[in-house]
């Protein structure tokens, strides 16, 4: 028995090391973020002697993350309110109105998840050239909308499977068009799916870079992912600036994490017991 | 009542409409592109021409070398979130701790995961000066050819072993109690609970981690090559996605891109479908 308790104690410690390693990286950018050109040259680990701003309102302002930003915001939000107005109507279609073809489409739906965005960016991209998307904030909205909206079906899908069909049934009974059943009834009992899907979908489109270096050519477009990979050219010299960049596009993530960590989690793993 | 009727095609057509515009027909299109020409033969048929060329060039044979040496390195990346989610079940001391630390970094992009370590593993960088001490190095993580991949390989499952973690964790909510408790009271050691009950109850998220982890790899660090290396030095850490990217996006040659589009997917088919198989048949003899 006190051999087994030894033993976990044994294991905890590499895994606390492990979880150190985890955080330290974060921490020393944002500890580098905080100290002058000088400072960071002579001792880059001792901690930064007081909170300095001066990094972050440059990287803010003279380099033009806050631009960077901005975009980005827009284009999540907007491409967040496509995947789940259309992911959830979709999902109730499939999962409660029975009409010729729903199976078919669903299996579509499922396939369309497995082909990487690689394989299809270079017809894609020449596809939204030819209808002038190309370099146009609903350009990038689409297609991230196109992106994530099977992995997004699919969730709601089966979230919405779950909903015993006498709620339906009932809800047209009262005279209930299927409109009314999706906004009266699916829409409000969806609630919990919608948040997952969404913070996850924010995630992903916030943190992607090859669709947005594609998709968005010019320097006034760039979303933030974009912006901090050409911050690094700028400041080669000047690290301190770099890492307030680096830090300006991790905290809204590290924010989102720590409201809807669990979230997350759960929706990361629904795909794993059904698939 | 045709109103009635209509509703299902009406509520399922603007997700329909983006799917096969913008994933479903770009992939036929696509394989229908890879067999045209770049340039002066814009259009014209090439037939196997940019195959011929893809496989006769260095840099894309590189590539794929490297989607080998993924597929080898593939059971320890699998394995290190199986050990650590298994502790955590096991209720080591500080469990909860460390599911919710380890997943942290999986919702980092690789931009600044790769930004990060580019800080830490420049040559005369923290991590170099930290091995100085105990008298090791330096080493040229991200310059030096035969070990610039691994760096890169190793920063991303830094990234995302709490993704496979939690997917360990949620399987692990699924197997019955009562198996590990007689495991346990018939003084069977860890190795043997792991290979004898953990594995066998754990066969289908095993499955799906590895195949998950698989397609990670080849479809999502083109964040962490682009920011780190630019697929150097001398062409060592290019993957097949990068390799499209370059030809797309530098070169501008698309239908040729699109012919190594069409090879990436046919390896991710293969690997996909050995994986499955091979997990299958050595699931079956447990």
């Amino acid at each position: 028995m006190l051999g087994a308790r030894m033993s976990r104690w044994l294991i905890a410690v590499p895994m606390a090391l492990l979880a150190l390693a985890t955080v330290y990286p974060l921490v020393f950018t944002a500890n580098a973020a905080m100290k002058t050109r000088r400072d960071y040259i002579l001792d880059r680990f001792s901690l930064a002697d007081t909170l300095r701003w001066d990094n972050i309102s440059t990287a803010w302002t003279t380099a033009g993350t806050a631009r960077y930003f901005f975009n980005s915001v827009l284009v999540v939000a907007g491409a967040v309110t496509l995947l789940l107005l259309f992911g959830s109507m979709a999902g109730f279609a499939l999962s409660h109105l029975r009409f010729r073809g729903s199976r078919a489409l669903l299996l579509g739906c499922l396939a369309a998840l497995f082909v990487p965005f690689q394989v299809i960016m270079v017809p894609l991209v020449r596809t939204m050239a030819d209808t002038g998307l190309v370099d146009t904030y609903p350009g990038l909205i689409l297609a991230y909308t196109a992106q994530f909206l099977p992995f997004t079906i699919y969730l709601m899908t089966s979230y919405y499977s779950a909903i015993p069909a006498e709620i339906v049934d009932a809800a047209r009974i009262d005279g209930n068009t299927p409109y009314g059943v999706y906004r009266r009834i699916m829409l409000p009992i969806g609630r919990p799916a919608l948040l997952s899907v969404g913070v996850l979908n924010a995630l992903f489109c916030w943190n992607d870079v090859l669709i947005a270096l594609l998709m968005m050519p010019s320097a006034e477009h760039r979303t933030l992912m974009v912006g901090v990979t050409s911050l690094r050219g700028q400041y080669t010299a000047d690290i301190p600036t770099f890492a307030s960049g680096v830090l300006i596009a991790a905290v809204p993530v590290l924010a989102v994490y720590l409201f809807f960590q669990r979230r997350i989690a759960d929706a990361v793993t629904a795909g794993s017991t059904k698939g | 009542m045709s109103a009635e009727r209509l509703a299902p095609f009406v509520l399922i057509a603007p997700a329909v409409l983006i799917i096969v515009l913008f994933r479903l027909w770009p992939l036929l299109l696509g394989v229908n592109f890879s067999f045209t020409g770049d340039g002066d033969r814009n259009g014209a048929a090439v037939g196997l021409d940019n195959y011929a060329e893809l496989f006769a060039d260095p840099l894309f044979r590189g590539a794929l070398r490297n989607v080998g040496w993924l597929v080898l390195l593939l059971p320890v990346a699998v394995a290190i979130p199986g050990m650590l989610a298994t502790f955590i079940y096991l209720r080591v001391p500080g469990h909860r701790l460390y599911r919710s630390v380890y997943f942290f970094p999986a919702v980092l992009s690789p931009v600044i995961v790769g930004s990060i370590f580019n800080l830490l593993l420049s040559f005369d960088g923290p991590l170099n000066s930290l091995l100085d001490v105990v008298g090791i190095g330096p080493v040229d993580w991200l310059g030096d050819s035969k070990v610039a991949l691994f760096t890169v390989v190793g920063v991303h499952v830094w990234a995302t072993f709490g993704m496979a973690l939690v997917v360990f964790l949620s399987g692990f909510a699924t197997l019955d109690p009562a198996l590990l408790d007689a495991a346990r009271s018939d003084g069977a050691a860890l190795p043997q609970v792991i290979r004898h009950v953990i594995i066998p109850g754990l066969s289908r998220t095993i499955q799906f981690v590895f195949v998950t982890t698989m397609i990670g790899m080849l479809t999502s660090m083109f964040g962490l090559i682009y920011v780190m290396t630019s697929g150097g030095p001398g062409g060592s850490t290019y993957l097949p996605e990068y390799y499209i990217w370059i030809q797309q996006g530098q070169m501008n040659r698309p239908a040729f891109a699109s012919a190594a589009s069409t090879v990436l997917f046919l390896v991710m088919l293969v690997v996909g479908l050995a994986q499955v198989s091979f997990l299958r048949r050595t699931g079956k003899e447990d």
